[in-house]
């Protein structure tokens, strides 16, 4: 958690992707942490993207009653990573040659 | 006793918090604040608070009811430089600021600011322009 604040700090950063697609298991306590990691750096001025929740989280996730709200989840990495583009403006196209 | 000072920038209101808030502090700066807010009419109000190292409840509370007068007189409130020690503070206390807009440093949140009070006037618009165009639609078959 404060290493994810100190970076944004560092870097500036308005988006930051908490990818979890590494996670396996998800407990109250890891679920209400990510919460505040993600309300924390909402409050400092970034905003987060929380992608690769597996079923099994989803389903902890939704029977421990931790409210998500308004965060922002995808699926995988690479769509979180789409939506960090567009919402700073860029994105990525493939070239055609004519 | 000693204020914060409370700087106009045009539409805005700059607050930096520069010094140890302390609760008799907090209370002025909160009575100053909506004062010149209704006095100047502004239309946004930027909080700079990333010199403020520590907080408690009461300057956590202090901080949301600003931004909850704020809006009750029309001003956008943007938080800015928020220490991250303060956040995990913040969001321990329970006190998650969620109509707040928050910004990583004062030129960002400048940004914010005139994005949020600029878009006000142009949504107008657009809202008159639409409703004109779909009572033209609705009035053209007729």
């Amino acid at each position: 958690m404060e290493t994810l604040l100190r970076r944004i700090v560092e870097t500036g950063a308005t988006i930051a992707v908490i990818d979890i697609t590494g996670v396996p298991t998800v407990d109250t306590l890891t679920a209400q942490h990510l919460l505040k990691t993600v309300t924390a750096a909402r409050l400092m001025g970034a905003e987060c993207i929380i992608s690769g929740i597996r079923p099994q989280i989803a389903q902890t996730i939704v029977h421990l009653g931790v409210d998500l709200g308004d965060i922002v989840t995808k699926a995988t990495l690479a769509d979180a990573f789409k939506v960090a583009l567009s919402r700073t403006g860029r994105t990525v196209a493939r070239i055609t040659h004519p | 006793m000693d204020r914060i000072p409370i700087l106009r920038m045009g539409k805005y209101l700059l607050v930096t918090i520069q010094v140890d808030m302390h609760d008799r502090l907090a209370m002025t700066l909160q009575d100053d604040l909506t004062v010149r807010i209704a006095e100047t009419q502004a239309r946004g109000v930027l909080l700079d608070i990333s010199s403020l190292e520590m907080v408690d409840s009461f300057i956590g509370r202090m901080i949301s009811n600003i931004a909850g007068m704020s809006r009750v007189l029309d001003a956008e409130t943007v938080v800015v430089g928020m220490q991250p020690a303060v956040a995990i503070t913040l969001v321990e206390l329970g006190l998650s600021l969620p109509r707040v807009r928050t910004a990583l440093n004062v030129e960002r949140g400048m940004q914010l600011l005139r994005a949020a009070t600029q878009s006000e006037d142009p949504i107008i618009y657009e809202d008159d322009g639409a409703r004109i165009a779909d009572g033209g639609d609705g009035s053209s078959p007729p």
